[in-house]
């Protein structure tokens, strides 16, 4: 079976969310729509307080290239825009919204599902433009400036991602089993892009034996591949992955479409298929709530905007030992600081976990056992950064690879001594950062 | 006999040394800096903390450049007056009188007054905090209080003291050092002055949100806007800025703030009051 070449590492899987089918989550007594979902410049509001929005209606526009549109995720009046938590860890502003209980479309928008062979490849690339779709899996980088790749660049392989690699997430799982077909149409969307040549794939780990089934079921007849890759964080890294699958290695510096390859999300593809067939804009998606500390686990449907208090009250409302609550995965995802924060279009899990070795300085001196250099699959020396960033050497560290961390956690969870390795190198990353920003001022 | 082994050693070496000697005497000849006695004069004067605080990267650097061009407005802002008529003195030129500064820090969010989130377990370091999430402060252009500016300080002028970063006023020269070093800018430089009235709040949030945040927040209310005798206070962007060149030290605003805990604040710089009232 297929894998990344270099480090990795075996958390425990905790999928415990695995065989709930996706519940449609009610829509909350109040929306908070943030116009920051995606990498970039936050989108533009268009609407003021005490405006009456349709469901899919455009509320923020997309501002500059790398940029997405926000549109409300039901019917109702905007209650008002100021600055609410996100779950980012920042501020950020956002547009809230107070349903009028009819969840009425705005018209035009999630039609029939209309032949999306009959439109041509710039009409696919503005409906996915027009409907805000970014990537799902965490990052949210705009997708019709992914889809677009610069001249002379020749995309030869499309891969789905359906790694989901992080512990306890099931949400793309489930997407699989359930949307099989919203799936491969999503793929041969992209692919039809492409004009077809490209070689489509759909990677997935073996711990997902349903989800390589039904996809390889449908998936056979149009030509599409699914790879089963060996169970390995952070195998659904995009430069892990395109290694696992094809065997090409992005190299420090280099993009994916430089090699060849485009990697989409398994959720992205299947709002790309109701963008594109259904008009319909990105206003939902799959959240898997987890955790050992949470009453009822589930994978729910939930509008952009719920706010996770009422994903708590819905789920069951969390157990008395919860002490830490974790949007994302557990590898990657960051702590909640408020439940006032909303799903975003990247939120793709939301864990309530009693973290009993949580105390104040509990790091220890690296003992230079070298387990971090073994696990990094970008090939870096953990330690070696850290011990620099620690150092405050903002010149060295540069020297050392620091942009080629991609912060996926593995040394952090390996090392004995408990050193926060991934947050010395954001620490750092922030320092380099404001020193450029201060040069160039 | 073994003088007749050292022979042989004692000649062939010493002819080395001499063509090596002979070689580097014509070097330093062809190569010879003429060195400005002046420089080293100067560099002896300079306090000789390389802290950059007069935009060199080193005293030295900085006497250099003073020697050359005797350019009466470049001022140590470590050293003050004393330094720049030592300065003047030497180098038979009247230096500018340097404007003393003094940071200064735009909160006064201690523990109890600022609202707090999430409790902050990771790495004790301000940036380290704001990269996770907003800090353990409600508001985001509070100061962080795990004093990451400390270690930046070269004169050990700054201290942490109930969740706020504490700077002694006597040891502070003005460097700027610990400006860049803040995540949230919550620290700026203020000239120095006997009385010295200036609001001591950083939020760019509108009246309510920074309210809920912290009790010493600035609201932008207006009010010492309005009964300010010389006009000095102007509301930027939901906070109130006093003008240091305008602002006489009346003292009307403090008394007119409605905030809980006083956001405008009144500081004595020690030293002047005392030469004041020696004189």
């Amino acid at each position: 079976m297929k894998t990344f070449t270099i480090g990795g590492i075996h958390p425990p899987e905790n999928k415990l969310t695995e065989d709930k089918a996706i519940e449609v989550m009610p829509v909350p007594a109040e929306l908070c729509i943030s116009l920051n979902q995606h990498l970039g410049k936050p989108a533009k509001p268009l609407v003021k307080m005490g405006a009456e929005v349709k469901k899919g209606q455009l509320i923020g526009a997309a501002d500059g290239f790398i940029s997405a549109n926000v549109h409300a995720s039901t019917s109702g009046k905007v209650k008002a825009v100021k600055p609410a938590p996100h779950p980012g860890g920042q501020y950020a502003m956002s547009i809230f919204i107070t349903p009028d209980g009819n969840d009425e479309w705005l018209e035009g928008c999630n039609t029939a599902p209309i032949d999306w062979k009959a439109l041509s490849k710039e009409e696919i690339i503005s409906r996915i433009k027009d409907a805000g779709i970014v990537g799902m899996g965490g990052a949210g980088f705009p997708t019709n400036v992914k889809l677009s790749p610069p001249p002379g660049k020749n995309i030869d392989h499309i891969i789905l991602n359906g790694a989901e690699c992080e512990p306890f997430l099931t949400a793309d799982h489930r997407l699989m089993l359930e949307s099989s077909e919203e799936v491969i149409a999503g793929l041969e969307i992209i692919s039809s892009l492409f004009d077809g040549k490209a070689k489509a794939s759909i990677g997935i780990e073996s711990n997902k034996p349903d989800a390589i089934d039904a996809l390889r079921k449908l998936g056979q007849a149009k030509g599409i591949d699914v790879v089963p890759l060996k169970t390995k964080y952070p195998q659904g890294a995009e430069k892990q992955l395109i290694n696992a699958v094809t065997g090409r290695t992005i190299e420090p510096g280099e993009l994916p479409f430089d090699k060849g390859c485009l990697v989409q999300n398994i959720g992205t593809a299947v709002a790309i298929y109701e963008a594109v067939c259904k008009n319909k804009p990105l206003i939902e998606r799959v959240v898997t709530v987890s955790g050992m500390e949470i009453t009822e686990r589930k994978n729910i449907l939930a509008r952009v905007g719920t706010t996770f208090n009422d994903i708590v009250s819905y789920c069951g409302n969390m157990t008395a030992q919860a002490n830490q609550v974790i949007s994302g995965g557990p590898m990657m995802g960051k702590a909640v600081f408020s439940f006032d924060a909303p799903v975003t279009k990247t939120t793709s899990g939301l864990l309530f976990i009693n973290n009993k070795g949580l105390e104040k300085s509990k790091e220890r001196t690296c003992i230079r056992c070298g387990k971090c250099v073994d696990v990094c699959p970008q090939g870096l020396g953990p330690w070696l950064l850290a011990n620099v960033a620690q150092l405050r050497d903002f010149d060295e560290i540069q020297l050392l690879g620091l942009a080629n961390c991609t912060e996926c956690g593995s040394c952090t969870f390996v090392c004995p001594s408990k050193r926060e390795l991934v947050h010395w190198i954001k620490y750092a990353k922030a320092l380099v950062n404001n020193r450029q920003k201060r040069k160039t001022a | 006999m073994i003088s007749e082994a050292f022979i042989p050693a004692v000649t062939s070496l010493g002819a080395v040394a001499l063509t090596l000697g002979v070689i580097i005497h014509f070097v330093s000849q062809k190569f010879h800096v003429e060195e400005d006695p002046m420089v080293t004069i100067i560099n002896g004067i300079l306090p000789g903390v390389n802290c950059g605080a007069c935009g060199y990267p080193s005293c030295n650097q900085f006497a250099e450049v003073l020697v050359e061009t005797k350019d009466s407005s470049m001022s140590c802002p470590v050293g003050g007056a004393d330094l720049a008529t030592k300065l003047g003195d030497t180098l038979g030129i009247a230096m500018a009188e340097p404007k003393p500064q003094i940071a200064v820090l735009l909160c006064q969010g201690s523990n109890g007054v600022a609202r707090q989130t999430a409790e902050y377990l990771g790495i004790q370091d301000c940036w380290a905090a704001t990269q996770a999430y907003v800090g353990p402060k409600v508001c985001k252009y509070s100061c962080v209080g795990l004093g990451s500016c400390i270690a930046y300080c070269d004169f050990g002028a700054m201290k942490l003291e109930n969740g706020l970063v504490v700077i002694d006023k006597d040891l502070c020269t003005g460097c700027e050092a610990c400006i860049s070093a803040c995540p949230t800018g919550v620290l700026t430089m203020q000239p120095k002055k006997t009385e010295r009235y200036f609001i001591a709040c950083n939020s760019h949030d509108k009246g309510a949100a920074a309210k809920k945040a912290c009790d010493a927040a600035c609201i932008a209310c207006q009010k010492c806007v309005k009964v300010c005798p010389e006009e000095a206070i102007k509301i930027d962007n939901f906070l109130a800025v006093i003008d240091q060149e305008k602002c006489n030290a009346c003292g009307k605003c403090i008394e007119v703030c409605p905030t809980k805990v006083n956001c405008i604040r009144l500081e004595h710089d020690l030293k002047a009051v005392k030469q004041k009232q020696a004189s």
